[in-house]
């Protein structure tokens, strides 16, 4: 008898080998689940991944080697197992979770879900599927030597959403756009704006230019000329274009934001830093004409910068600057105009770093290295081969303890990082749902907005899908559609939505109006919830900025009702470097120990005092509530 | 290097490029290659160790297929050190990789100096007398020795040193030392520059916190004899009353959390204290840099520092205008520097005193160690054969009858089972017939062993002892993955010297996803 097989026997656990098994991720805790399932005597399990391989990975992902960067994990994964234990039924979707093939009746024939995600969105989305299909979920995360693996049984304990989740940090646009103070304020600029300028899709509206109309608002200049400006001239070369930019972004655009004299009234002037200032005759840029380094092009490979720890000097910054934008327009010309940031594009972190310092210096804020610039600017998350394997572990038993039906004894576990008291593993009894849950109990919200001005796309788009969640929305009043999304609609109602979208909530063939209740449903999810319209005259600008709010049970919740907060924090009171709740290809969002269970310890995610309080720009696209 | 640093980008961000080249210059060995030396390794190959030599003899069989990632069928039959060896190259080029195919109690016997070429072993899944004589060598040879074991659904770590010392211990709650209490010179010039009444309501809500505590600090010494208030109520009313509330003023939000600072600025720890008492800091020319720079920092703060270790320099985030934070961050800054080249002077005439001038300490390390002078940590371990000797047994006793969980007693066992194999030369439970007779003898050997400890009288619950004979002494791969992860996790803390090891026995229960660290 093998061990595995004693084990199963002493778990009360029949025929573990016919039990079938999803696991959504196959990154840092994926590989080692995947490996420990395989040795705890699964055969059949499905693997869902939508990323491929990265440099970054191999410290701990060990099922992938060098060679395989770029493919996707999900099947090198597969593959990797496979040779090693040839008999076991792996089936590798290289897919987004969030797919529709994905669906409801997907997720049926599990008999345990295990989440080994990296991002906020693809864990809602899964937990919704779980409670919609009835199938037990076991999600994990880590940070460093932090980890945790919670237990999600529909009717039996918590969901995923019962306890609100850090929001995802933003800054005001105007700390952005005209008065950075810290270097994240930068690297927030040169991601957010620069980048996305320059290189990213020309639609998408952005707020570089500090005009001298922009107030401290952080007016948004739609000025055509302004668009044009950053279109490669015809006859134009990549260096001509470089520069000209570098001129218009780090000394021209300064220059017209400090004739808003009131802006610097008490503030330092910014010092617009102009190319031939910068670097003079002497200092042309000379490269040694090898720009990639194993394989990748990069900047700081051309100019011979070798250590990534090093701050450069301004100097470097601007040939770094110059270099990447002419390698991005010569060497990569196919990413011109789609580029999105990414942590391990190496070519991007160094656009990033060189304008990022470059803005620094001009504003008298010190400036940083390419690998601590690479940590602000991803929001990189510490990831070791340890904690994964001991999470995969715990994963395993838990989902053990299911299979047994001894679901009374499942614990949420944490690892934590120092012995609080005199345990390193910290199991904590499961949860009950919470009742005013949104997710899993039928709980309505308030929706407060004003109908007079209000339309659907702003629903939408501020609430329905960043704060609740919702991926494919069906809004209806009673029985009537106002808005459905998705491929397979009549045409005459995709015409009939979209004349809707614009239109002012009281002009509505039945205006909408205090008093009536909008359903939002996401058929794929199986989500549903009611929200109970109420008109409002007046929002704080500065507090909602949105215009709309949501309230009742969701903000309780959340326990952040914007309006009961006594006071509110201002933009330098953010805290910058790393970010605790974002993202990474392993996973993340360490959640507090309950404070019962930790007696005291004090833990990283208590920033209670930094909710939004004027224009806020949004550093990710996953915000999940933050009311 | 541009390839070093993108592998290993994640965890260069939790231990640093020396933290990393620390674990690059390690010569790891491991004793027995199942699923527990086998995880555990392969989580210390990942994570880039310089090099690492396992030793085993066995063979691998069909039941190491069944629990270990690490052997492949092609090697059915064949060395599993040399099976293991090989696929765990595979995972990290960079690292040295070697086995010998001979167990580990034979090599103890056979060639004892081998184990000095290795600044660690790993002992995984072997019994109490072969590890006793295995700690002995390592302590002769100052390598650091850690145990781990799974045993069915328990598991242990252990981690035998005769001294660690850890400058960067790295604790969760670090305290801020901003010396509000007591402004030096150059920040109170800096503070007497400020004019916090001014009438500009934007320059008021910008400045520093650290500004504010100090000016109305001294504001209320002026007014009541010099004396700081009697309560951080009474100083917050007092901050209160400088603020404009109708300006929604953030650093006077900051200025009344931090209240607390100035009226209780952080103390010396009791850990601190413990070394800066310890006997090792009487230095002489054998002693560590280590406790050279402690012996320099407790001239340090007797003279330069007054009572008070090395600034670290480091300032939390303020809400302030950036030239005010700039200006302020260099100042705290370059009292740090000053401090560490006052510690560095104490340094120099130590190694003079001591005869070592030709072999100094980089500065660089000294100013790591100013930096983290706060939270300086000393562990050092019981020998386990003093664990295993009759002083324990009282303190065993103790456990057992307090303590709810099963941690104590599966301790017991877990040493028990050990007794068991050396008398029948076999684990309990291995065969189903003599599962009962297996549950009774386990249980008066562990009495036995109670008893020669001194620990005579106390009860092992029955469930416990079933248990461990009902699982048998097998290696379930979870519990081995968990057991490996935590040993590679304390392995990383010693070899990089940061964050603080487990001190004591680690116990895991993995039916109740529980664990317990003992000091026995
Ligand atoms: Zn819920």
């Amino acid at each position: 008898m093998s061990r595995s097989e004693e084990l199963n026997q002493q778990m009360d656990i029949n025929g573990i080998e016919k039990e079938k098994v999803l696991m959504v991720g196959a990154g840092g805790i994926g590989c080692e689940l995947l490996k420990t399932l395989v040795l705890t005597g699964f055969q059949h399990i499905h693997l869902i991944d939508m990323d491929t391989i990265e440099v970054s990975n191999l410290n701990r992902q060990f099922l992938f080697r060098k060679s395989h960067v770029g493919q996707s994990k999900a099947k090198v994964a597969r593959e990797a197992v496979l040779k090693f234990r040839p008999g076991v039924e792996i089936v590798a979707h290289h897919a987004n979770v969030k797919n529709q093939e994905f669906d409801i009746d997907f997720f049926k024939q599990f008999s345990v879900v295990l989440n080994g995600l990296d991002n906020l969105e693809a864990r809602r989305h899964v937990n919704r599927m779980c409670l919609a299909a009835g199938v037990p979920l076991v999600e994990s995360g880590t940070t460093g030597y932090l980890g945790q693996v919670t237990v999600h049984i529909k009717g039996q304990t918590e969901c995923y959403e019962c306890q609100p989740k850090p929001a995802p940090k933003s800054y005001p646009v105007c700390t952005i756009t005209s008065t950075p103070s810290k270097l994240i304020h930068c690297i927030v600029w040169a991601k957010e704006l620069a980048l996305a300028k320059l290189f990213g899709d020309k639609g998408q509206v952005s707020d570089l230019d500090v005009r001298p109309t922009s107030n401290e608002d952080g007016a948004v200049s739609n000025d055509p000329d302004e668009a044009q400006f950053f279109e490669v001239r015809s006859g134009e070369n990549s260096k001509a274009y470089a520069e000209r930019v570098f001129d218009r972004i780090f000394g021209q655009n300064i220059v017209t934001a400090l004739q808003n004299e009131d802006t610097w009234k008490a503030r330092r002037r910014p010092d617009p830093l102009f190319l031939e200032k910068v670097l003079t005759e002497d200092d042309v840029v000379t490269t040694n004409g090898v720009c990639s380094s194993e394989g990748t092009i990069s900047a700081s490979a051309s100019l011979g910068l070798k250590n990534p720890q090093e701050t450069w000097s301004v100097k470097d910054n601007a040939r770094v600057f110059l270099e990447s934008v002419q390698l991005f327009l010569d060497k990569r010309s196919k990413d011109v105009g789609k580029l999105v940031f990414d942590k391990d594009d190496q070519l991007a972190v160094e656009f990033v770093t060189a304008a990022a310092n470059l803005r620094a210096h001009s504003f008298g804020i010190p400036m940083q290295s390419l690998f601590e610039a690479k940590g602000m600017a991803g929001n990189i998350i510490h990831a070791i081969a340890t904690t994964n394997a001991i999470i995969a572990g715990l994963i395993v038993l838990e989902a053990l303890k299911i299979l047994s039906n001894k679901t009374k004894e499942c614990r949420m576990t944490y690892c934590v990082e120092h012995p609080s008291g005199k345990m390193l593993l910290m199991p904590v009894e499961m949860a009950e749902p919470n009742p005013r849950c949104y997710v899993c109990s039928e709980t309505p919200l308030v929706l407060e907005l004003n109908t007079a001005t209000a339309t659907m796309r702003e629903v939408l788009e501020k609430v329905v899908k960043r704060k609740l969640g919702v991926t494919d929305p069906v809004i209806m009043q009673g029985s009537n559609l106002l808005h459905e999304s998705g491929e397979d609609i009549e045409e005459d109602m995709v015409a009939y939505y979209t004349a809707l979208l614009d239109k002012k909530f009281v002009d509505y063939p039945t205006p909408i109006t205090t008093g009536v209740v909008l359903t939002v449903e996401d058929y794929h999810q199986d989500f549903r919830c009611s929200l109970h319209v109420k008109h409002r005259e007046t929002f704080d600008e500065e507090k909602e900025p949105e215009g709309m709010v949501i309230t009742g049970d969701l903000a309780s919740l959340n326990n952040t009702d914007a309006s009961a907060q006594p006071s509110t924090a201002a933009p330098s009171k953010i805290q910058n470097g790393h970010a605790e709740e974002e993202e990474d290809d392993d996973v993340v969002m360490v959640e507090p120990v309950p404070k019962a269970a930790t007696a005291g310890t004090k833990r990283k995610l208590e920033e209670e005092d930094t909710q939004p309080t004027e224009k806020r720009l949004r550093v990710t696209e996953s915000v999940p509530i933050e009311v | 290097m541009a390839q070093r640093n993108n592998k290993y980008d994640r965890q260069l961000r939790i231990w640093g490029e020396h933290g990393q080249t620390a674990l690059e210059t390690a010569r790891v060995c491991v004793l027995n290659c199942g699923p527990t030396g086998s995880e555990a390794l392969k989580n210390l190959v990942l994570g880039g160790i310089g090099s690492f030599t396992i030793v085993d003899a066995s063979k691998v069989s069909a039941a190491d297929l069944g629990n270990n990632y690490l052997v492949d069928w092609e090697s059915l039959g064949q060395s599993k050190a040399k099976s293991v060896c090989a696929l765990l190259q595979e995972l990290n080029e960079s690292v040295g990789a070697k086995f010998v195919e001979e167990s580990p109690e034979a090599l103890l016997e056979s060639n004892p100096a081998f184990f000095a070429q290795f600044t660690l072993v790993i002992a995984t899944q072997m019994t109490e007398a072969p590890l006793l004589k295995l700690e002995e060598i390592c302590r002769q040879q100052k390598v650091m020795l850690v145990i781990a074991r799974s045993y069915g659904l328990a598991g242990l770590v252990r981690i035998s040193v005769t001294e660690h010392d850890i400058i960067e211990s790295k604790p969760d709650n670090k305290v801020e030392d901003l010396r509000l209490h007591k402004p030096w010179p150059e920040l109170q010039s800096y503070v007497d520059e400020f004019d916090i009444d001014t009438q500009d309501h934007n320059i008021h809500k910008h400045i520093p916190f650290a500004i504010l505590l100090i000016k109305i600090a001294e504001d209320w010494k002026k007014s009541h004899d010099g004396k700081l208030p009697a309560n951080v109520r009474l100083f917050k009313e007092a901050i209160t009353a400088r603020r404009r509330v109708e300006e929604d003023e953030d650093n006077y939000n900051e200025a009344l959390k931090s209240a607390y600072i100035v009226l209780f600025p952080p103390s010396i720890s009791s850990q601190l204290r413990a070394v800066l008492e310890d006997k090792a800091s009487d230095v002489d020319a054998s002693s560590s840099d280590f406790w050279i720079m402690v012996s320099a920092l407790k001239q340090f703060m007797a003279n330069e520092g007054q009572g008070e270790p090395p600034l670290d320099g480091a300032i939390p985030d303020m809400h302030s205008f950036t030239d005010y934070y700039i200006k302020l961050q260099k100042i705290y800054q370059a009292r740090a520097e000053a401090d560490v080249t006052a510690v560095e002077g104490h340094v120099a005439r130590i190694l003079k005193q001591i005869g070592r001038e030709s072999s100094p300490i980089p500065r660089s390390t000294i100013k790591l160690f100013c930096k983290n002078a706060r939270n300086l940590r000393v562990l050092r371990c019981k020998m386990l054969s003093d664990e295993f000797s009759s002083r324990s047994g009282p303190e065993l006793q103790r456990l057992l009858a307090v303590e709810e969980s099963s941690h104590p007693a599966l301790y017991v066992l877990l040493r028990a089972v050990d007794h068991f194999a050396a008398t029948y030369n076999r684990f309990p439970g291995v065969f189903d017939g003599e599962m009962e007779e297996d549950v009774s003898r386990l249980k008066s050997l562990a009495v036995g062993l109670l008893n020669d400890m001194g620990g005579g009288g106390a009860s092992l619950p029955e469930d416990v002892v079933s248990e461990i004979c009902r699982f048998g002494a097998g290696e379930i791969h979870c519990v081995a993955s968990i057991v490996g992860g935590i040993a590679s996790q304390e392995c990383i803390k010693l070899l990089t010297r940061q964050f603080t090891p487990i001190q004591g026995t680690f116990i895991y229960n993995a039916m109740s996803a529980t664990s317990l660290v003992l000091n026995v």
